[in-house]
């Protein structure tokens, strides 16, 4: 009788014991943040077409996972019609141990020379990103190659539609690559980071008849249009 | 012959013992050491607190120092210099030396620090003077679906417009008569502002002096145009108002106009120093009201008199003279939201110039 008791008691505290260590023993595991940043990435390169758009500044201020617009016309073949250029995104996506914020805004967008006297499109963005380093930062110039051609595409975008396509966004990010209409160059850049604001800054110098350019942050493919003035 | 009780007595004394001598040891009193890695996740239990030093964040159980990191991370944010955080448990992550911590499993603990800011509510005003009256663009947004409400009052607390529209939403409105005004864009509980609309003319103009009210006085030479402002009596609902303009009392009766914005009485002096004997004939020598419909402002002759010859511009075209050759017309419509009139008298010294511009502000 007596036996059992100590028994029940000894069971009691080898419990605790065993229970107590179990509790205070960190849970390790292992985190691969690569691949969670390639899938966020890829989520959000996925669902850029989809992405709510806005030509107002207020609704672009409240709001996370949106493009900000301006609206432009464009005139090809003797036909005006009106297009949306991204000018803006505020992109969120979290994976398991990862948050991948991205903010671009283009604040100016004005003509300019380059060192050999070739005019250019001087691009400067406002550049936000959650994670410090962005080591494969590319950017690329989409130069059309018939830019009749090209607006033409647009425009039958623009009359199935019976709305004004995004330049560069629609019907998906690199249709007007896949069927031929406009070549990706590589463009100059530069990332400027300013220690007393805390801003980046990323200036891109474009050719004058690219419509926009690529801000590749692979797999994630964003075009940035030069706002009218 | 050995019970399984005797088995469990042993390894209960054991564990015993290994409890108290486990809390006697100055490592792992009676808990984990914090892993020292540099690229890991792990979560605490037990009572582990935070604090960042200037160089380096270290892990505290009680007051033992258990692990240190390049720097602490809470939920994203950056810890301050002598700051302490604690939490359990804690989920920790660490990536390049640097603790990423949360006191919240799953998404709250992460990599990457917070770069949109995105603001609860959103309102953008404009305005456009060359419409009629003053008319508003207001651009709300809130970061939810809601409903956004906008209301205007005018001075008298009384509701001239009122709209709902879903957020993000955009109301035009236009305020059609002169004055201050109160607008309300409400969207509970996230927006809840008031904002001070003013609509009104500003006047800049030489030799001239603005009034709200009767004035007698002879003030040449420093004035010689009188300009009555009436809108306030239009809107207080009066139909007709007479204006006394000189020392002997002379008067103008104007009725109310339909749907102005604003209205002005001009009266202006041609001569410096004749007529001083004859007051009643004092700043009435041009007698015009301009008042701002919603077509523009125009600019209408009411009286004129005087020996001398006068010449009467608005915006910069001749358009009515006396006592000598030229234009002789007795309306003139402006174009919004500015008119420049101007009154030349062959006694140069009175010549008077008053522009008028329709100002539609917000604060």
């Amino acid at each position: 009788m007596w036996s059992a008791a100590y028994g029940l008691i000894a069971l009691a505290v080898v419990a605790f014991v065993a229970l107590y260590a179990a509790l205070h023993t960190p849970d390790l595991a292992s985190v691969n943040l690569a691949d969670q940043l390639y899938n966020a990435k890829k989520w959000l390169a996925d669902s850029l077409p989809s992405l709510p758009r806005t030509d107002r500044r207020t609704h672009f201020v409240v709001s996370t996972n949106i493009v900000k617009v301006k609206v432009a016309d464009v005139t090809a073949s003797g036909r005006t019609f009106p297009v949306h250029l991204p000018v803006g995104y505020k992109l969120v996506k979290s994976d398991s141990n990862l948050l991948y914020e991205l903010y671009l805004n283009v604040t100016l967008c004005s003509p300019t020379a380059l060192h050999g006297g070739a005019a250019a499109a001087l691009y400067v963005v406002e550049l936000g990103h959650s994670v410090s380093q962005l080591p494969w930062l590319e950017v690329y110039a989409a130069v059309p190659r018939d830019v009749t051609r090209y607006y033409n595409w647009l425009y039958s975008y623009y009359t199935a539609w019976g709305r004004p396509p995004t330049v560069g966004l629609d019907p998906r990010v690199g249709a007007d690559v896949d069927a031929g209409l406009v070549e990706l160059v590589k463009a100059e850049w530069a990332l400027v980071y300013n220690a007393t604001s805390g801003a980046t800054t990323l200036y891109v110098a474009a050719p004058p008849s690219a419509p926009y350019i690529l801000v590749v942050d692979y797999p994630l493919t964003i075009p940035l249009a030069c706002p009218p003035r | 012959m050995i019970a399984l009780r005797d088995i469990l007595i042993f390894a209960g004394l054991m564990a015993l013992a290994a409890a108290v001598i486990a809390s006697l040891f100055p490592v792992g009193e009676g808990v984990s050491a914090v892993p020292a890695c540099s690229d890991c996740a792990f979560k605490l239990t037990g009572g582990y607190w935070i604090r960042q030093y200037g160089n380096y964040a270290s892990f505290h159980h009680g007051t033992r120092e258990v692990a240190r990191y390049g720097w602490a991370y809470i939920d994203g944010f950056p810890l301050n210099i002598g700051e302490i955080m604690g939490c359990d448990p804690m989920y920790v992550h660490v990536l390049d030396g640097a603790a990423y911590v949360s006191c919240r499993g799953g998404d709250g603990s992460v990599f990457g620090n917070k770069v949109l800011n995105s603001l609860p509510w959103a309102v953008e005003i404009s305005a456009d003077p060359s419409r009629p009256g003053c008319t508003y663009t207001v651009d709300a947004a809130v970061n939810e679906s809601a409903t956004i409400q906008l209301y205007v009052y005018d001075e008298g607390g009384r509701l001239v417009y009122s709209a709902s529209s879903p957020s993000p939403a955009t109301f035009t409105f236009s305020l059609p008569v002169a004055g201050t005004y109160r607008m309300h864009v409400y969207a509970p509980p996230l927006l809840d502002q008031w904002y001070t609309l003013q609509a009104r003319v500003s006047i800049t103009a030489s030799k001239a002096a603005v009034y709200t009210s009767n004035n007698t006085q002879d003030l040449r030479p420093s004035v010689s145009l009188k300009i009555f402002d009436l809108t306030n009596y239009w809107k207080r609902g009066y139909t007709s108002v007479t204006v006394r303009i000189n020392p002997a009392g002379a008067s103008f009766t104007l009725s109310a106009p339909s749907n102005a914005f604003a209205d002005y009485l001009l009266a202006w002096e041609d001569c410096r120093s004749c007529s001083c004997d004859a007051t009643q004939d004092l700043y009435k020598d041009e007698v015009w009201r301009l008042t701002f419909t919603p077509t523009g402002p125009v600019f209408a002759r009411i009286y004129s008199q005087g020996g001398l010859w006068h010449e009467v511009y608005a915006d910069g075209r001749l358009i009515y003279t006396r006592n000598k050759d030229g234009p002789n017309n007795d309306r003139y419509t402006g174009a919004d939201p500015t008119i420049t009139v101007r009154f030349v008298s062959e006694d140069s010294e009175m010549d008077a110039e008053a522009t008028f511009t329709k100002v539609c502000a917000w604060r």
